[in-house]
């Protein structure tokens, strides 16, 4: 199920705490070398179906995606609209999940926080997804002076606690949903570029881009059109294992205070602003909620990430 | 090997000196710290005047060079708050974390170990099961609903001790550690067990591992003698990185349980804009993660030569 | 300058949100508009009577980590505490409003209000045994005043003769002060200020002997020595404690009752409910609690009499742009003020917590106090409607709204601003930004909209509610220049301007109050200059069965020096 950790690549030590909320839960696959080729697609559909949890976790990965698309049309209530005169109600047949602090309606403040995990979660992996492949594969394929200061750099963000990192973008960017994500993606790109470097590295040697290179192909070419096919696949694993993550670093920030708006009814803000409800008998509905639409979110994508890492990887398969 | 080190510890040095300028922006972009107290404006003369105080009046190259100098002096100034010296508060609040983070790694290793060995050897068994869909769950818990329900159900009860309790009274360091340590243990707990889980399924197929059972030994001599030390060399490197992370301060579990660490320092300071201090406290982490990481190294290159060729 | 820690150190543990943006196919998630005006929140309750005491008791009380004890620095509530209790200045204020001699046994001033002399009683010592004179209030005013001394607080003194030239360094001496009579001391002000006396009941007018240390040392300024009712034992220990004992040899006054007060230092994001839950179980004698607890606190703890509810010195309000459209005439300002429940506000989200205010001027101050002065604090959306056709506040009109983050503002903010929205159709642009973000905000040239604001007044007189938010010369800035003082809205109306001259040169207490009262009927009644919300209220819990003569002072803090144990 996991295999070695590099000896300080991608750290996943920390995943208890914010300051490096964004770094990987689960290692990538080894031996990941080549990608599938789309023949191999039904052959890995094979496999991941055969894991009960893996389908599990896409069933709710697939529920989180279709809340997301649909939230105007599922949610019953605008998770905007506040009724002063209903604050904190427990949960009955007209609100489900009960009322807010602002009496808002907790089941479709909870939909609405789904759309906004995805979307955060999404648009944060493919930016550390973008400049980790970009720095990762420059660093591989250059080596030398170019590779240690790109490797020192991600040293310096890996070793950096992202809470001062987040603060830092927040407060020259603005509160906003688009910081939160450019702070994430900032201080979560390093192992997306450590898991492309040694990618690279390994590819660089390999016959085939020796035979491109001794054709004249440009260092572009080859990084685009060589390495990148074959060495994304584990690298997409990590991202996608990594959403679940940035969901919890999301709400973790908004628990602090520094995530998103005041206004926009995030999973972690929801559960922030009950606290001061945490001892009040009857009111627990405030923050369970919320904090199970995490759990559920986080497992989802974990499920979903083992499952493909043991479906891409025949060797691991049956491991465990 | 001494090359091997050299070279890595001067990428620990380029490590913190990168995290120094990266905190300096950081801070300054936290905005003037004496323009407001709490709620109200400080009058224009009297900020100014604070600001040269502590040398903010100066530009902002300046103002880095003379903050790495004192830094390199071990001088790291005066709080902005209440005036007084960041070393005492460091002094004050580092003792606190790193009891913390030993007893959160203690119970990590506890659990952890022996959950993933039961489940490494056990497999597919209920207890398998069990740890796979415990660690799974753990790790999909946020820290701070963990650190929630902790506190509203175990203070007060058994051997944690009540929170409040008036300052003359004494408690144990020991009791005090107890609930955050828990709290950050649980997540970790669960992924070392998952790793040793993993890397012991990995260790039992090995042909050594085979020779050993072909000879006869008994299963708890092979478990207990080759599988296992093999099998805790990945457990061990994410120990010690581990470690490095939670010397810096777990701020939200320390912010949750008013655990008086560095973490809970680092968000005050923040909360405050109290740039002495979290240049501080930041780097501290940034140093005990990278001592932690480069003496990771290390071990590990001791252990596996190949390493040190790259 | 008083401010509560609670305020930033909310920060991240209670946090809030928002509204707005309608869905497409939802219901309507509102009820029944509000039509009647319920009472809200928690009466007040009557102040303990003052009974004979007796020596004995510890009175436990949890605190936050204040920012200084030491009174060149002392500014919170919490810092204040210590402060007052282990100094006496010149004069004492009673929780009931009440000037009452300190050191100085009288005081009088010239005929201009321009200089003042106290009289101060003989014998009166340090805890360190040396005597309390003249030169040792100079002294202490010099040592906060002095450039580079680092206090936050040294403006307080700013009235006095020769303080700009300390604070520029020209000088080292407060050249306004007259301590050469060691029993009476002479200041002479920069400008004529007849309620000078209340001013020199801030903490950083208190009196240090001749073994005072530098504000830089911290082995004095976390162990100060004072001449007040109690004294340190030992020194402050950072986010642990402080203790203090009685000071037997007190004469400035009444010597307490009280053996020793212990102070536990809790974290400030969640002290409320620590000292709530110190309450119950015996572990301190007076308290905050959470917000959403007061109800069932006081249900518990009002039958046996321990429970306090107080209106105290403060005030929360929207700061509005006076100058710069679209708020920039009476008509517009009192159509969003008339737009605001709050009623609905206080119940909802602060579960009466906070009770919507009427006037700018507190009722601390009784005989300044005009409830319903401000008209246009009640709720009524047709008016609001009709005012704002008027003022050509139209449906549509883009409205700024900004508020600090971090201060437990964002649900309240929020819920004005879908107000706002229903009630007038405005398009309000609502923005959490820092603290400091929002005073640079506020304060610049060209600043439109609201801004929350709150204010509490450093000394007990309504003058310091009305001039430094109100009067033109608090302002401090041409039009294109950033505000200096502390009015952020511009307001300027010369008919204020001079009924609050007026008041401030004038001796007769009556007369003040009646022109204070007429100053605040120009500027909130007519011209509705700021949008007051919610008057500052306060809530504790008191261990009546245990001691006696518990009441809140104006600083908010428990009056130790009274208290004795029953």
């Amino acid at each position: 199920m996991t295999t070695l950790p590099p000896p300080t690549g991608g750290s996943p030590a920390d995943t208890a705490e914010v300051a490096a909320a964004a770094r990987p839960t689960t290692q990538a696959p080894h031996g990941g070398r080549r990608s599938a080729g789309p023949g191999q697609l039904s052959d890995i559909w094979r496999r991941y179906r055969r894991n009960r949890l893996a389908l599990l976790g896409l069933g709710i990965v697939g529920l989180l995606v279709f809340l997301a698309i649909f939230e105007p049309f599922i949610t019953p209530f605008s998770p905007f609209e506040q009724n002063l005169l209903n604050t904190t109600a427990p949960p009955s047949a007209r609100h489900w999940f009960g009322t807010d602090v602002l009496g808002r309606d907790m089941f479709s403040a909870i939909i609405y926080g789904a759309k906004l995990a995805v979307i955060v979660g999404l648009a944060t992996v493919a930016m550390s997804l973008l400049i980790g492949v970009v720095f990762g594969a420059i660093a591989g394929f250059r080596g030398g002076a170019v590779d240690s200061v790109i490797m020192r750099t991600t040293d310096v963000f890996l070793a950096f606690p992202l809470l001062v990192g987040a603060i830092l973008v927040v407060r020259t960017f603005g509160a906003g949903v688009t910081p939160v994500i450019i702070a994430l993606a900032l201080f979560g790109w390093t192992t997306s570029a450590r898991l492309m470097r040694g990618q690279t590295l390994a590819l660089r040697e390999s016959e085939y881009v020796e035979a491109a290179r001794s054709i004249g192909a440009t260092d572009r070419r080859i990084i685009s059109r060589h390495i990148l096919p074959n060495a994304i696949a584990p690298v997409l694993v990590y991202a996608f294992t990594n959403i679940g993550v940035v969901v919890v670093a999301m709400a973790s920030l908004s628990f602090l205070g520094i995530g998103v708006p005041a206004d926009i009814p995030e999973w972690g803000r929801l559960i922030s602003q009950s606290a001061p409800f945490f001892q009040v008998p009857g009111k627990s509905h405030l923050w369970a909620f919320p904090a199970l639409a995490i759990c559920v979110t986080t497992l989802g994508f974990a499920f979903v990430a083992d499952g493909l890492r043991d479906a891409l990887d025949p060797k691991l398969r049956g491991r465990g | 090997m001494g090359m091997f080190i050299l070279r890595r510890s001067g990428q620990a040095v380029l490590v913190v000196m990168g995290a120094t300028l990266l905190v300096f922006i950081a801070t300054f972009a936290l905005g003037d710290p004496f323009a407001s107290t709490g709620d109200r404006q400080v009058p224009p003369e009297i900020a100014a005047a604070n600001r040269a105080q502590f040398g903010l009046d100066q530009p902002l190259p300046i103002q880095y060079v003379t903050y790495l100098g004192n830094l390199f002096t071990g001088d790291l100034g005066v709080d902005f708050d209440q005036r007084r010296p960041v070393i005492d508060m460091l002094a004050e609040t580092v003792p606190n974390t790193v009891r913390l983070a030993l007893v959160a790694i203690l119970i990590d290793v506890i659990i952890g170990v022996v959950a993933g060995i039961i489940a490494a050897v056990k497999r597919y068994s209920f207890a398998d099961v069990l740890v796979t869909v415990l660690s799974t769950l753990a790790i999909g818990v946020p820290v701070f609903v963990i650190g929630i329900v902790l506190v509203a159900n175990l203070s007060g009860v058994g051997p944690f001790p009540t929170v409040p309790r008036s300052f003359t009274v004494e408690v144990p360091w020991y009791q005090e550690v107890l609930l955050p340590a828990f709290a950050l243990a649980i997540i970790d707990a669960a992924f070392i067990a998952r790793l040793m889980r993993g890397s012991m399924l990995e260790v039992l197929r090995s042909d050594y591992i085979r020779t050993a059972r072909a000879k006869g030994l008994s299963e708890r001599k092979v478990i207990g003698k080759h599988a296992l030390r093999n099998s805790l060399i990945p457990v061990v490197t994410y120990i010690g990185v581990s470690l490095g992370v939670l010397l810096g301060g777990a701020i939200i579990t320390e912010t949750i349980f008013q655990y008086n660490g560095v973490g809970f320092l680092l968000f005050r300071a923040i909360s405050g804009n109290n740039a002495p201090v979290i240049s501080a406290v930041v780097v501290f982490g940034v140093l005990a993660y990278v001592l932690l990481s480069l003496l990771v190294d290390i071990l590990y290159a001791f252990l596996d030569p190949r390493i040190r060729l790259n | 300058m008083r401010r509560t820690r609670a305020a930033w150190s909310a920060t991240a543990l209670t946090v809030v949100a928002g509204l707005v943006l309608a869905g497409c196919s939802q219901q309507s998630n509102t009820g029944a508009p509000d039509t009647g005006q319920p009472a809200v929140g928690f009466p007040e309750t009557a102040p303990n009577p003052e009974q004979p005491g007796r020596p004995g008791g510890v009175f436990r009380l949890g605190s936050t980590e204040p920012t200084a004890i030491d009174p060149y620095n002392a500014q919170e509530s919490e810092g204040i505490r210590v402060a007052e209790a282990i100094f006496t200045g010149l004069v004492e204020v009673q929780p009931d409003g009440a000037v009452t001699p300190g050191v100085a046994s009288d005081w009088s001033a010239n005929d201009n209000c321009s200089v003042w002399t106290f009289n101060l009683k003989p014998g009166t010592t340090f805890h360190n045994g040396e005597t309390v004179d003249a030169a040792s209030f100079k002294r202490g005013w010099e040592r906060a005043a002095a450039k580079g001394s680092g206090s936050e607080v040294s403006y307080h003194l700013d009235v006095i003769q020769g303080y700009a030239e300390m604070q520029s360094g020209a000088a080292t001496q407060l050249t306004g002060v007259d301590a050469s009579n060691p029993d009476r001391l002479v200041v002479t002000l920069t400008k004529p200020d007849c309620e000078f006396e209340l001013r020199t009941n801030h903490p950083v007018y208190s009196p240090v002997p001749t073994a005072v240390g530098a504000t830089t040392d911290t082995a004095y300024t976390d162990a100060p020595i004072g001449n007040g009712p109690f004294r340190m034992d030992g020194k402050w220990q950072h986010n642990q404690g402080i203790r203090l004992v009685r000071f037997d040899d007190y004469t400035a006054g009444d010597k307490a009752f009280l053996d020793a007060v212990e102070i536990t230092i809790l974290p400030d994001a969640n002290g409320a409910q620590l000292e709530y839950d110190g309450f119950n179980n015996g572990q301190f004698d007076w308290a905050r609690m959470p917000p959403p607890l007061l109800a069932q606190a006081r249900a518990a703890n009002e039958p046996a009499g321990k429970w306090m509810s107080k209106k105290t010195n403060g005030i929360n309000y929207f700061t509005v742009a006076n100058t710069t459209a679209p708020l920039n005439s009476p008509e517009a300002r009192k159509a969003i003020s008339l737009a605001i429940d709050r009623n609905a506000i206080a119940q909802g989200v602060f579960q009466g917590a906070q009770s919507p205010a009427t006037a700018l001027v507190p009722p601390l101050f009784p005989e300044a106090y005009q409830d319903g002065v401000c008209e246009a604090c009640r709720y009524d959306p047709a008016e609001a409607k009709r005012l704002a056709e008027q003022a050509g506040l139209t449906p549509g009109t883009e409205l700024s709204l900004q508020f600090n983050t971090g201060g437990g503002h964002e649900e309240w903010t929020a819920a004005v601003r879908q107000q706002l929205e229903t009630n007038l159709g405005l398009k309000v642009n609502y923005t959490g930004v820092p603290f400091t973000d929002l005073l640079n905000n506020e304060g610049a040239p060209g600043a439109t909209g609201l801004f929350r604001s709150a204010w509490g007044a450093d000394y007990p007189t309504p003058g310091n509610y009305l001039i430094p938010l109100l009067a033109t010369s608090s302002i401090g800035a041409a039009p294109n220049e950033p505000v200096t003082g502390n009015n952020y809205g511009r307001y300027s109306n010369p008919q204020f301007d001079d009924l609050v001259a007026r008041a401030n040169a004038s001796k007769d207490e009556a007369e003040r109050n009646d022109l204070w009262k007429q100053a605040e009927r120009i500027a909130i009644g007519q011209d509705l200059a700021l949008i007051p919300l919610w008057a500052r209220q306060q809530f504790r819990l008191v261990a009546t069965d245990r001691f006696n003569n518990i009441n809140m002072n104006f600083n908010e803090n428990p009056t130790l020096e009274k208290i004795s144990i029953k």
